[in-house]
């Protein structure tokens, strides 16, 4: 990407690296805010919309975020936001597969996903808020 | 052309249409018209929406001309102090019109006093923006000051604009605090839109729309976080963007993000026949949703625009000169 050309290709993969982020981490809070107990009358199963959005966000910013790293290996790979928005990456991925597990198998009215849920909720905000700031971090603490 | 032309085709905009949207909520009091209270809060919300090009673009006027000997520098910074102040008001009135507008669509009326609120915000910045409004037009309009009255000077340091700057450019927390707030309000108005509009081009067929258009407020809360946490950026740093041509790309993709935001807001197939027990539309299962063509058509104008917002945005360190 750095030997790249093009002037577009670096700031074309910040923007899809951009775009996938909004996806996951919008796409997850609506969730973790529902688990919570917002937008109640809406029945669980009507949030399995969810899973792809950010199975497809996950995706494309595994392979933007590589990219982005490869371009900045040597600096990144021993910066602590950067390590820390790592940690917060998997911990924050790792809590929508139990919530995954939970909503499919809710009933087709069921109401309330239980305190496990709740605890699982706000762990993913608080990791997914971190994980973005970590990342907003890296530009200026980093360079 | 170039912008200060622009901010002096636009300028009216604020000023005129306050005039008009409050008109509207005015006469619907005294006619005790619902509808035309409706009509003034969407009238208001588009002009709130207005407001920000004519903002944006009188700043970039001021860049333009700040050099010119004919011109008094303290005029054009009092006017766009005062400016800002009305900025506020006219922002602050627009996303109370718009939470009205909400809970009509959704409820059949507005919660009480949030008509009234918007009313008087309304007023409140017609007053600031037409104080704004007199003060610009001394910049330039030596005929007003017949009666030899200089435009009254200033003080440099007690600006509000002088102190946004002071911040954002000595502080050395606040612009990456501001940037991860904008960054998280992305993501909160991203994920909001794309399921909206996904749905209404035919995917997740099986969930109702309506429990997705109960989504919206939270990627307004999304878009106000933005909306303030931008604005720091550009009154901080207007340099960074009066003259970046992908920062007026991305207000132009906001001026129409943000009209079909109100569309998608005001939509009537979002939500079922007003249900009388409930004391409100039905939503979930019991309201069938069949989007038509034009409805497909600005799905698609949303996207493109909210895309086009954060590419532009994107773009601005790489096009532009901004960091």
């Amino acid at each position: 990407m750095r030997e790249s050309p093009s002037v577009w290709a670096f700031p074309t993969v910040l923007t899809l690296h951009t775009t996938g982020m909004g996806m996951l981490v919008g796409a997850s809070w609506l969730l973790d805010l529902r688990l919570l107990g917002i937008n109640r009358n809406v029945p669980l199963s009507g949030y399995r919309w969810v899973f792809p959005v950010v199975a497809i966000g996950l995706i494309v910013n595994l392979v933007t975020g590589v990219m982005l790293f490869i371009k900045n290996a040597t600096t990144w790979g021993t910066a602590l936001p950067f390590l820390v928005k790592m940690g917060l990456v998997v911990v924050s991925a790792a809590t929508i597969l139990p919530i995954r597990k939970l909503v499919l198998r809710s009933g087709a009215d069921q109401r309330d996903a239980g305190g496990a849920a709740r605890l699982l909720a706000i762990a993913s905000i608080l990791a997914w808020t971190g994980a973005v700031t970590a990342g907003r971090l890296l530009a200026y603490l980093v360079v | 052309m170039n912008l200060a032309h622009l901010h002096l085709i636009m300028n009216h905009v604020p000023t005129v249409g306050s005039v008009a949207a409050l008109g509207l909520l005015l006469l619907g009091y005294a006619r005790r018209n619902e509808h035309l209270k409706h009509v003034g809060l969407e009238v208001l919300f588009l002009i709130a929406l207005l407001t920000l090009p004519v903002y944006v673009s009188g700043v970039a006027a001021n860049h333009e001309l700040r050099n010119r000997s004919d011109i008094s520098i303290d005029a054009v910074r009092i006017h766009q102090d005062v400016a800002l102040f009305g900025f506020s008001w006219m922002e602050f009135a627009g996303f109370i019109a718009w939470a009205a507008l909400w809970q009509w669509r959704r409820r059949g009326r507005a919660a009480k006093g949030m008509v009234p609120a918007a009313t008087l915000l309304l007023m409140m910045a017609l007053v600031v923006m037409g104080r704004a409004a007199n003060l610009g037009g001394e910049i330039h309009h030596p005929e007003i000051l017949a009666g030899g009255t200089p435009a009254p000077a200033g003080d440099p340091n007690r600006f509000v604009t002088s102190a946004i700057t002071q911040v954002a450019v000595y502080s050395h927390w606040a612009w990456p605090a501001a940037e991860t707030i904008h960054f998280l309000g992305l993501s909160l108005s991203l994920g909001v839109l794309l399921a909206v509009n996904l749905r209404i081009l035919g995917a997740m067929k099986q969930i109702p729309f309506a429990d997705l258009h109960r989504l919206l407020p939270w990627g307004m809360l999304g878009f106000g976080a933005n909306l303030i946490t931008g604005m720091f950026f550009f009154v901080g740093q207007p340099a960074q963007y009066t003259s970046s041509a992908p920062f007026y790309w991305k207000i132009i993709f906001l001026v129409i993000a943000g009209a079909n935001f109100l569309y998608l807001t005001v939509f009537g197939k979002a939500w079922g026949p007003f249900d009388e027990a409930q004391g409100r539309r039905s939503g979930g299962a019991n309201a069938p949703f069949h989007p038509n063509v034009a409805d497909k058509a600005m799905a698609i104008l949303s996207l493109t625009a909210w895309l086009g917002v954060l590419y532009a945005g994107r773009m601005l360190p790489f096009l532009g000169r901004s960091f």
